[in-house]
């Protein structure tokens, strides 16, 4: 039986998400979603990944969902009246237990995947290189050396979005005919 | 966490990705279309965490790094071209937008 | 002590990058006070380029590592040598008084801070290039002299001339650097390293070094310092104001060629320094007969500075590269004042270029023609004027060398600038005026004449002398070296030759030029030579080339790519795979709903997972 900690998070994300999915109010979806993250930030320390996890909180939770609900009230787009068609939801629902029950088989019962605990570690694994630390000083390490273009084109892609974004939101009158 | 193991992890990030699929199959909504979305992106970074976590190796959690980077620019791009969308056509509803048919 | 030096260096680095921000950001509209940061800093680095020059008795060196790629270290970092030791001290020198200059020069000028924060960018660009210890520095330092030079030469940005001749002087620029950058990858791929030190070891290493290396690296040298055949952009670059012909297109920038040919000396192939001796001596001549068919002043005196960069490249050709930094100097100095002379002459005579409208300004303008007289002297290589002790050196360096090609090219050299030399004070200083303008011309003010009196009378006629009190024997030592290795002496066949062209060139010149009022006498005699000397052969077959093979080929081009890429590749598959999957399915494909384009990508994700798991 797998620890209290992670079954709570665990529940709390994906009833979050659930709301996400579910809700009509694009507000509350965003909400929902704020709480997902959040959990998954949780799920993220319970893993043993601090600095991922406050990365998450920040850039995720934080600024990118302000951004969202920025848009949305910006937006105050109409809810969509009335219910689902029976196909779209009947569609959904299929989809959902299908693949459902596709990842339970997969990572459970299917015995693909390792079931050894967090607690013992492999000891051929032990030797690696990047050997995982909680330190946020190793990701600096890794990210300056062995994934330096990345990061670089990383950056890149971001003043790409940066400029885009700029270029897109120009009220362009030749194009708004 | 001693009690855990990587198929705990790994079928809960499952269980939020399929979530976040039918939630893009479902909505009309674009904007929580996105939000569905973004919630795939964090199944699968979660997926990335529990990986390197149990495979004691940094390269997971450091590609969690660019998956966050690169998601924080989709956004911006995503959120800009719906705006842009909606001064066009006034409308979010992915049904209302049917042009590409004809 | 070596750590001093080297925070010396600092600051003759990274002062006029601070003036050149500040003005640009805070002074654009306060040109007086810009002029005067600008000015001020000047002085202040030449100040302490004198000080590095005296005190320092090794090199300085100084290095941090900014990124490491694999095995290759990309840094910043300063070498300075002897060679750097004299470059800093006479760039910063003579720009510091053209600065001076310049804030009479321009002081009508709306647009004063824009120009001296470009004069104080320049001089941080050069001042990189001297100091840069690997070929990357010296690369991005390189383009920004490139840089600067345009946005200067295009100062009078709304008069078409001098937009399109900014536009031309950066074109050719980047065709020589386009070869210079594939040396240094080149030098990269083969050595692994881009510092000089590091180079300089594998190439002593290393019996030969790949001709391309050091032909690729000339690239460079051939555009900045404007050599044959990508001379064409030097005479148009003159459409600047004049304090930056002075600085940039006579002093220092295109000597910056010259300085890094020197620099790198150790890589190039016995092949390439032929050609550059070669081809340097043949645009020697070629420049300086050239220069007598130019009626523009400034013009004229560019085909000298060819002329001279020409001399200079010979030098480095021959394997002399301390000589042609010495000439390097010599010429800094003279041909600094020569411009600012020339200057001084345009100013005093609004605005008048034409060197057949001058006339008889010896008497009305007595300090600028005095310190012109004494540069031309200079130029022409009298005896004991500091640009006899370096060219005549050349002269007898290609002599001792035993080509005679070589030789017999720099003496028509020799004797073309007697010839020019000649023309100009005749045309300009003597006889009788021969405009309104002239006739009404002025003295110029204070700030004009103390860079002329400064410049010219100490350092053109001293230059050689002073050279051997201020500065300590460790400094030189190359170049005195240099010189005792060609035998320079009185009797040598050089001065023979120097002294010979000497007076039938310039005093011919006085003589023939006097002849005929108002007009050219060459042009008078036989206009079918002074056609043939004026006409730009170069830029016609560029044109020629531009127009009739390069754009034929981009237009054959650009219709493949309508023809393959557009029509073929995008229509045929754009219109083709829609219209067979319609057809196929009955539109089921496309609805227009996202929702079920969404569900399609589900289900190809997982077949495609099916497919690699079960597999």
């Amino acid at each position: 039986m797998p620890d209290g900690l992670f079954i709570f998070f665990a529940a709390l994300t994906l009833g979050a998400a659930l709301l996400l999915v579910l809700s009509r109010n694009a507000v509350t979806s965003a909400m929902g979603m704020i709480l997902a993250l959040v959990g998954v930030a949780a799920d993220f320390f319970l893993l043993d990944a601090y600095f991922l996890g406050v990365l998450q909180v920040l850039v995720y939770a934080g600024a990118v969902m302000v951004l969202f609900l920025f848009i949305i009230m910006l937006l105050d787009t109409e809810d969509a009246t009335g219910a689902y068609p029976w196909k779209t939801a009947a569609l959904g629902l299929a989809t959902f237990f299908l693949l459902a029950a596709g990842v339970l088989w997969l990572f459970h019962w299917s015995g693909a995947v390792s079931t050894v605990k967090a607690g013992t570690t492999p000891p051929e694994l032990s030797v690696n290189p990047a050997e995982f630390t909680t330190a946020a000083k190793s990701f600096g390490r890794l990210l300056y050396t062995k994934y330096l273009l990345p990061l670089e084109i990383a950056g890149f892609l971001l003043l790409v979005a940066l400029v885009g974004v700029v270029s897109l939101s120009k009220d362009n009158p030749e194009s708004n005919a | 966490m001693e009690n855990t193991s990587l198929a705990h992890h790994l079928i809960l990030a499952g269980l939020l990705f399929v979530l976040g699929l039918t939630g893009v199959l479902m909505r009309r909504n674009l904007l929580v279309v996105y939000m569905c979305l973004e919630l795939m992106l964090a199944a699968a970074t979660l997926a990335l965490v529990a990986f390197s976590r149990f495979n004691r190796t940094m390269d997971g959690a450091v590609l969690v790094f660019f998956v966050i980077t690169v998601a924080a620019a989709e956004v911006a791009v995503g959120l800009a071209l719906i705006v842009a969308l909606f001064r066009k056509r006034g409308t979010v509803q992915s049904d209302a937008l049917t042009t590409l048919r004809d | 002590m070596p750590s001093d030096l080297s925070s010396l260096v600092h600051w003759i680095l990274f002062l006029p990058l601070g003036a050149a921000a500040l003005s640009a950001l805070f002074l654009r509209r306060a040109g007086g006070l810009a002029a005067w940061l600008s000015t001020s800093v000047a002085f202040a680095i030449a100040g302490l380029s004198l000080k590095l020059l005296t005190s320092a008795t090794a090199d300085v060196t100084w290095h941090v590592e900014l990124a490491k790629f694999g095995g290759v270290s990309l840094g910043f970092g300063y070498l300075i040598d002897a060679n750097a030791r004299l470059m800093l001290f006479v760039v910063s020198f003579v720009a510091a008084w053209i600065h001076l200059f310049s804030v009479g020069y321009m002081k009508e000028d709306p647009a004063r801070g824009r120009f001296f924060a470009g004069l104080s960018i320049f001089m941080f660009s050069i001042l990189g290039i001297v100091v840069a210890d690997n070929l990357l520095m010296t690369f991005i330092y390189w383009e920004l002299v490139g840089f600067s030079s345009y946005m200067l030469i295009a100062h009078y940005f709304d008069k078409d001339y001098a937009a399109a001749a900014s536009k031309k002087a950066f074109i050719v620029n980047r065709v020589g650097d386009l070869g210079f950058i594939l040396g240094i990858a080149m030098c990269l791929s083969l050595y692994g390293t881009l510092d000089f030190a590091a180079l300089k070891d594998h190439a002593a290493a290393a019996k030969t070094i790949p001709v391309a290396v050091g032909a690729l690296l000339m690239c460079g040298f051939l555009g900045k310092s404007a050599q044959f055949p990508l001379h064409v952009w030097l005479t148009d670059a003159m459409a600047g104001p004049t304090p930056v012909s002075a600085l940039i297109h006579a002093a220092t920038m295109v000597a910056a060629g010259v300085y890094f040919m020197a620099r790198v000396s150790f890589l190039l192939a016995p092949e390439v320094l032929h050609f550059i001796a070669i081809s340097g001596a043949g645009m020697a001549a070629l420049a300086g007969l050239c220069a007598l068919a130019q009626t523009d002043i400034k013009k004229s005196l560019a085909y000298s500075t060819l002329a001279h960069l020409g001399i200079m490249g010979c030098a480095i050709g021959l394997g002399h590269p301390e000589l042609a930094l010495m000439h390097m100097a010599m010429h800094a100095f003279f041909k600094a004042t020569l411009f600012l002379g020339a200057g001084s002459v345009i100013h005093g005579c609004h605005h008048e270029q034409d060197m057949l409208k001058m006339g008889g300004l010896l008497k009305k303008m007595p300090l600028t023609a005095a310190t012109f007289i004494a540069a031309t002297l200079s130029n022409c290589a009298v005896p004991f004027l500091a640009g006899w002790y370096s060219k005549d050196a050349i002269i007898e360096a290609a002599y001792h060398g035993d080509h005679i090609a070589i030789f017999a090219f720099l003496s028509l050299a020799a004797l073309a600038t007697c010839l020019y030399s000649g023309r100009m004070i005749r045309l300009v200083f003597l006889g009788e005026a021969n405009s309104e303008e002239a006739s009404h011309a002025h003295e110029s003010p204070w700030t004009m004449t103390l860079p002329l009196v400064v410049l010219g009378l100490v350092y053109s006629v001293a230059g050689g002398f002073l050279a051997h009190t201020i500065i300590p024997a460790g400094s030189l030592q190359p170049i005195e070296h240099a010189l005792g290795e060609v035998a320079f002496h009185l009797t040598a066949p050089s001065t023979i030759v120097g002294l010979l062209s000497l007076v039938v060139g310039f005093f011919g010149a006085l003589k023939f030029y006097g002849s005929v009022r108002g007009a050219d006498a060459l042009q008078v005699v036989s206009p079918r030579t002074y056609h043939i000397l004026e006409y730009r052969w170069m830029d016609g077959l560029y044109l020629w080339y531009v127009d009739s093979v390069q754009r034929r080929l981009a237009e054959f081009v650009a219709f493949l790519d309508l023809l393959i890429i557009n029509g073929v590749a995008v229509r045929w598959i754009g219109g083709g795979v829609p219209a067979v999957l319609g057809y196929l399915t009955g539109r089921s494909f496309h609805r227009g709903q996202t929702r079920a384009y969404a569900l399609w990508i589900v289900l190809g994700s997982l077949f495609l997972a099916w497919f690699l798991i079960a597999r």
